[in-house]
């Protein structure tokens, strides 16, 4: 079949690229002795830009983040925009963002790894890196959010002084404990599969870095019974871990849909909430590994165009399944015949915010389907690059539109306000993505990116087999 | 401890063939399964290499676990509210049973993967038992037959070694690779 387009310069056919299976990571090995040279040189070079963006980022979470919030708890919330009768605004936004993008590192890596899907050998430790810094960044705004910070300790369970126990019947609680257990996990899964590449750079490295990629390895040598038992807690972590994340958004969607909020007491926020978290989550990996891929030394050779069209593939699914979620919840509000619903929608679309919705459908709909069928944008990085980033403002605009939109506008006309979001609350969101940037960019310099084991697992288990007069690729399973 | 001398046969990456081979050799030459230890850069099943079956505890700890979390939700569901009744109307709320598997279900969860990862962590610096000994090629993919046995048998572990195309070393000592 002839390509489809012209339009981003020649293009080779679909026979043509099977033809040379080069292409694909996992039939163009290269010695482990080189993987690792590589992955050594992507950890320790570091340019005058990195540590210019790293100065950058660095004064950007403590003036933005740190500075605003430090700023907004000695003065109090009202140099935030949040007034009656809208109280939650953007840090409510930017945590449900955040714990919605933290999604995709186990999907990509969890579910992938349960289905044996080969192409997620070389970027599942980015995607998992993604989740705990994304959680980590989550996780702050129920603290801004609070305002009176220093009684965090109320949500704690243990018995006081006044004998106030925490109510475990409201989904606030159900959120730190779901946070918490899922922080918790994904650190410990991004960790476990990391052990072998430890002791790959605890092999290669002196001084401080030999002393702490030693006590991080855990004496690791690579005896069978270490990879037998490494390989039983990464199962475990696969299928377990799954569940932990539908729990973590379905509940972020119940801190909604428990409510008695016209616009939001709707039985399908879990799954909705869901599709959407993925969809953001998956978009944000293609964009991170975009920037990764034009950054880091050799990274060129460990993500390839494959691994863009393959998870362009699964955002356009997730895309289709969002919208097919949206529809839902619109239509059941659109018929179900409560006056405040169907006015929270006509404000939605023809409101002074409608911008705001239509942006959210173009973004996750119009440019996903408009681009995403055709091979060759998929297998563009920059153009994913674009696209992905573009979901993810369309996703951001989506919780903008659940929250404040719809809080402005509840059943009393009268009550009805528009939020506009404060520089102190601009400045913390800001901060907080300069945290996730900045915690990305030295870890990437601390530990091994890209799963050495792993790829060199696959490339052993990649064989051409002939069948007939063709060679065709197959996998054969080491485990 | 092991006290035998320690011998290690390194075989590059594209020999896992003549790696599975030796250690059928060795065992013809009267080496047992628990005087040989195989460590490699990548995981091979035990029937690629012709090994007895592994064995960890690592699931059992994280079944533990996972009780254990689910004896401290029911403590924090049911526990709690008969301990420090809070009472709306003079009446104490109890706690209801579909939200108290919110609760129960995020602390079995943490339960089972805090566990697993316990265990995993228990083991791993639990001293191991087998030829001890490391060498840093592991990590570029060779794959090392560690074995002790008699000293009578020196010549034919060259001759053997040497005919698989593999480097031998004597008297592999236990490195320190942790704290």
């Amino acid at each position: 079949m002839a390509a489809e387009t012209k339009l981003f310069g020649k293009l080779k056919t679909t026979e043509q690229e099977h033809k040379d299976p080069k292409e694909q990571l996992m039939f163009d090995p290269r010695p482990r002795e080189e993987l690792n040279r590589m992955v050594m040189e992507m950890m320790t070079t570091t340019t005058r830009k990195f540590w210019l963006w790293a100065i950058g980022l660095g004064a950007g979470v403590v003036v933005l983040l740190f500075g605003a919030w430090g700023y907004m708890i000695s003065t109090g919330m009202w140099v935030t925009g949040l007034r009656r009768p809208i109280y939650w605004g953007v840090f409510i936004v930017t945590f449900v963002f955040w714990i919605g993008i933290s999604h995709a590192g186990t999907f990509v890596s969890a579910i992938l790894r349960v289905f044996k899907s080969e192409f997620r050998r070389p970027f599942t430790r980015a995607a998992e890196l993604m989740t705990t810094f994304g959680l980590a960044a989550g996780a702050l705004y129920p603290l801004i959010h609070l305002g009176r910070v220093w009684v965090f300790y109320f949500m704690v369970p243990y018995p006081n002084a006044r004998w106030l126990w925490p109510n475990f019947r409201s989904p606030l609680v159900w959120d730190l404990l779901a946070i918490t257990t899922y922080l918790l996990s994904s650190t410990i899964y991004l960790y476990l599969p990391l052990v072998p590449d430890l002791a790959m750079a605890r092999d290669r490295t002196t001084g401080i870095r030999h002393s702490a990629y030693k006590i991080l390895a855990l004496g690791w040598r690579g005896t069978e019974a270490e990879w037998f038992r490494l390989k039983k807690a990464i199962q475990i972590f696969a299928f377990a871990i799954i569940p932990v994340m539908f729990s973590v958004h379905t509940i972020v969607s119940w801190d909604f849909a428990v409510s008695q909020v016209a616009g939001w007491h709707s039985t399908i926020f879990g799954p909705y909430f869901i599709i959407g978290a993925i969809l953001s989550g998956v978009s944000a990996v293609v964009t991170i590994l975009y920037v990764l891929r034009s950054t880091l030394k050799h990274m060129d050779y460990f993500l390839r165009p494959e691994h863009f069209d393959a998870l362009g593939k699964l955002i356009l699914v997730f895309s289709m399944a969002w919208a097919y979620f949206f529809f839902n919840d619109y239509l059941l509000g659109w018929y179900g015949g409560e006056a405040a619903v169907r006015q929270i929608l006509t404000a939605h679309a023809t409101g002074p915010a409608a911008w705001v919705w239509y942006t959210m459908l173009i973004c996750n709909i119009v440019i996903p389907w408009l681009t995403l069928w055709n091979r060759k944008i998929r297998r563009t990085p920059w153009l994913m690059f674009i696209i992905t980033l573009l979901i993810n403002v369309g996703m951001y605009l989506e919780r903008y539109t659940i929250i404040p939109l719809t809080l402005g506008h509840q059943r009393t006309p009268f009550d009805w306000g528009i939020y506009t979001p404060r520089p102190i609350e601009i400045s913390i969101v800001l901060g907080t993505f300069c945290l996730f940037t900045f915690l990305y960019l030295v870890m990437s310099r601390l530990i091994p990116l890209v799963p050495v084991w792993e790829v060199q697992e696959g490339q052993v288990a990649h064989t051409l087999r002939k069948v007939g007069k063709a060679e065709v690729p197959s996998v054969t399973e080491l485990d | 401890m092991y006290t035998k001398v320690v011998h290690m046969a390194l075989f590059k990456e594209e020999q896992l063939d003549h790696a599975a081979e030796s250690i059928t050799r060795l065992r013809s030459l009267g080496i047992s399964d628990k005087d040989i230890s195989v460590i490699s850069g990548i995981p091979f099943s035990e029937k690629i290499l012709d090994r007895p079956m592994n064995w960890t505890n690592v699931g059992r700890i994280g079944v533990a676990g996972a009780v254990l979390g689910f004896i401290t939700a029911l403590l924090l569901n049911f526990g709690t509210p008969f301990l420090y009744p809070l009472r709306v109307a003079d009446m104490p709320i109890f706690f209801p049973i579909p939200t108290s598997i919110v609760v129960t279900f995020e602390l079995v969860m943490l339960g089972l993967l805090i566990s697993t990862f316990i265990g995993v962590f228990v083991e791993t610096i639990s001293p191991s038992y087998g030829p001890q000994g490391y060498h840093p090629k592991v990590s570029d993919g060779h794959i090392a037959i560690l074995f002790s046995g008699p000293m009578d048998l020196d010549q034919q572990f060259h001759s053997t070694f040497a005919e698989l195309g593999a480097t031998l070393e004597h008297d592999v000592e236990e490195e320190k690779l942790w704290l």
